[in-house]
């Protein structure tokens, strides 16, 4: 198969025609807004960067920056390491059990976020069934604290993020050939050995893929944080909440959507460096 | 299967219906945005449907209340809200989106008490912010009867919820560390600082701060929460329906129900129609009997039943117990503090 630049200027212009409804609708529905979006950061009364100074001079917004960094980090770790777990049991399944497990992975998907949030709700509450069922086993003496607070924002969105991450590391996964884990093992590796030296280095695009996604959509979550976390858990998006509802400052909202924006950009370049932002597309 | 008959059929209908809605709509429409559950209910069945019946216009309800959109619809130029309640000190933070009350067509504002009353905004009904907690954590006469109780983490344990912005926060706090009621209002530097102090050391205890008035009856009754701040008529609807959950009025903080008309809409005539309707004496009668969010007019809670009157924040009874939220200065703490408040509930 060729590939690459088109030979002729006839085939570059029938490209672009073909592209173009598709480029026009990504114009109007995203590009648009984000302009509108980014001359209302302007729009100050106090002047052109009055709500950038306003932001950056603010000692509320630099916490908040840090619980929403801290955060996605967070999740992106637990997130990573438990997707990696299911993925590998994924291929390691048979038949009927893989696809049980596919369904319990993906069909979550299907379901909204605002409902699965909810549902962490009455799954965590101070008589809820978790907390019932670790004082009935001893685990704790008296119920615990699961919501309105780090743990409870934690669960939710790592149990809403899970997909993103298992689908790209299994399908890194896959490709790997059983016969190089044979080797490894045939040549006296201990699972560790393995692991570290051969199903990692082979599934890293995956991982960092992965990563990536998780990380990204992290950042960016309003719903579950904003439901089942505590006043000091205040993410980004919360902020701007704050700031369109109640403050009615829009100037403000959207400097705080500009930055928000600038650090996904910002993490996508970074992250374009280690995998080929290609990548993230091929993940499916 | 969709046939030429059916379509003839369905296109008789939509002209029957088309010919219909003139005659109808032919004292137009009004468009009230509330804030839902009890209030909605109330403002609907007991103010504006009985309004609507005497004028032949409909009301069309919605919900519920959002200052951004209220604000993005003015500045259209849209507002597709003609009558709007609103937290009273919108009144005045909102000041710009909204339209000035033509008082010669609410002349029922006179016989109303002076502070529910506003160049921009009148409120119709009464709530408070009160105490409310689950009676399984403190049973019949076990309960809390001030702010100094709610701070008392020791004589009344377990966990609280308060209001997540400043507001009702400021008078609680200010309440619980001793300043007297009437010294409450005006802010100053000092008042603010105390109270977010005052906040600062329950917070341990705070593991709520909740943000629609939905949450604390929901979260009393789940048993989250032992103790939380409260908005009066939520917890007196669900108290109807056997949750277990209480209140008192004592030490609560009065408000009301403030409706506005946002600026440029083309029914704002009717609507100021429908408010001077709403502070009349039979349409305030009507809120006696609801039993969750009070009349404003004296003269039509003066008259309730002493069943109901325990009910009602402008009872005497009840009122001589309470603060009266002074709205105009809440307007000015919650946007002058905000940051400090902020970064309290950060830290």
């Amino acid at each position: 198969m060729t590939e690459g630049m088109p030979q002729k200027s006839s085939d570059a212009l029938g490209a672009a025609l073909l592209l173009a409804p598709a480029l026009l609708v990504i114009a109007i529905a995203f590009l648009a807004p984000l302009a509108r979006l980014a001359a209302l950061s302007f729009s100050s009364p106090q002047g052109v960067l009055a709500a950038y100074r306003e932001l950056l001079g603010d000692e509320v917004f630099w916490i908040v920056l840090r619980n929403t960094i801290g955060l996605a980090a967070i999740v992106t770790i637990i997130t990573l390491t438990g997707g990696f777990a299911l993925a590998l049991a994924l291929t390691r399944l048979g038949g009927g059990w893989r696809l049980a497990l596919f369904a319990a992975v993906v069909l979550p998907l299907w379901v909204s976020v605002l409902v699965r949030t909810f549902s962490w709700m009455l799954l965590l509450e101070r008589n809820g069934p978790i907390n019932e069922a670790m004082v009935a086993t001893g685990v704790i003496g008296q119920p615990v604290q699961l919501l309105f607070n780090f743990t409870g924002v934690t669960i939710a969105m790592v149990h809403v993020l899970l997909p993103y991450a298992v689908l790209p590391i299994y399908a890194a996964l896959v490709k790997i050939d059983p016969a190089l884990l044979k080797a490894s093992e045939g040549l006296g590796a201990s699972f560790a050995t393995t692991f570290q030296r051969v199903l990692l280095p082979l599934s890293a695009r995956g991982v960092a893929t992965a990563a990536a996604f998780v990380f990204l959509l992290s950042l960016s979550f309003f719903v579950t944080p904003a439901l089942l976390g505590g006043a000091n858990n205040m993410t980004i998006p919360m902020l701007i909440d704050t700031f369109v509802n109640e403050r009615l400052a829009w100037p403000l909202a959207g400097a705080a959507s500009m930055l928000l924006l600038g650090l996904v950009l910002g993490c996508i370049a970074v992250i374009g460096r280690f995998v080929p932002l290609g990548g993230l597309a091929e993940a499916r | 299967m969709l046939d030429r008959r059916h379509l003839m059929a369905g296109g008789a209908a939509l002209a029957f219906a088309g010919a219909l809605r003139p005659a109808f709509a032919q004292g137009g429409k009004l468009t009230f945005c509330s804030w839902g559950g009890a209030l909605s209910d109330l403002e609907k069945a007991a103010l504006l449907d009985p309004f609507a019946k005497t004028k032949g216009i409909e009301i069309v309800a919605a919900s519920p209340t959002n200052y951004a959109k209220l604000k993005a619809m003015v500045e259209a130029g849209q507002p597709e809200w003609d009558l709007v309640d609103v937290g009273g000190r919108f009144i005045w933070q909102g000041a710009d989106l909204l339209e000035p009350l033509d008082m010669s067509l609410i002349p029922n504002a006179k016989a109303l008490d002076k502070s529910w009353v506003a160049s921009k905004g009148i409120f119709t009904s009464t709530g408070a912010t009160v105490i409310a907690w689950n009676t399984k954590a403190f049973p019949e006469g076990k309960g809390p009867k001030s702010w100094k109780d709610f701070w008392n983490v020791k004589d009344f344990p377990g966990p609280r919820g308060l209001y997540k912005p400043f507001y009702y926060n400021y008078e609680a706090a200010l309440l619980a560390a001793g300043t007297p009621r009437d010294q409450v209002f005006p802010v100053t530097d000092e008042k603010a600082k105390l109270a977010i102090e005052k906040i600062r050391e329950l917070k341990p205890s705070i593991k709520v701060w909740w943000t629609a008035g939905a949450q604390p009856p929901q979260l009393l009754t789940s048993g989250e929460l032992a103790m939380s701040s409260a908005w009066s008529g939520r917890v007196l609807a669900v108290k109807k329906e056997n949750a277990p959950v209480d209140m008192t009025y004592d030490d609560g903080i009065a408000w009301g129900n403030a409706w506005v008309v946002p600026k440029g809409t083309p029914n704002a005539k009717l609507a100021m129609e429908a408010i001077n309707y709403a502070i009349g004496l039979d349409a305030q009668l009507r809120l006696n009997s609801f039993g969750t969010y009070g009349p404003v007019l004296v003269e039509a809670a003066a008259k309730g039943t002493p069943e109901e009157r325990k009910t009602m924040v402008t009872a005497p009874e009840n009122i001589k117990n309470m603060l009266i939220l002074n709205e105009e200065q809440a307007a000015i703490y919650s946007a002058k503090y905000e940051d400090d408040w902020n970064k309290m509930q950060l830290g």
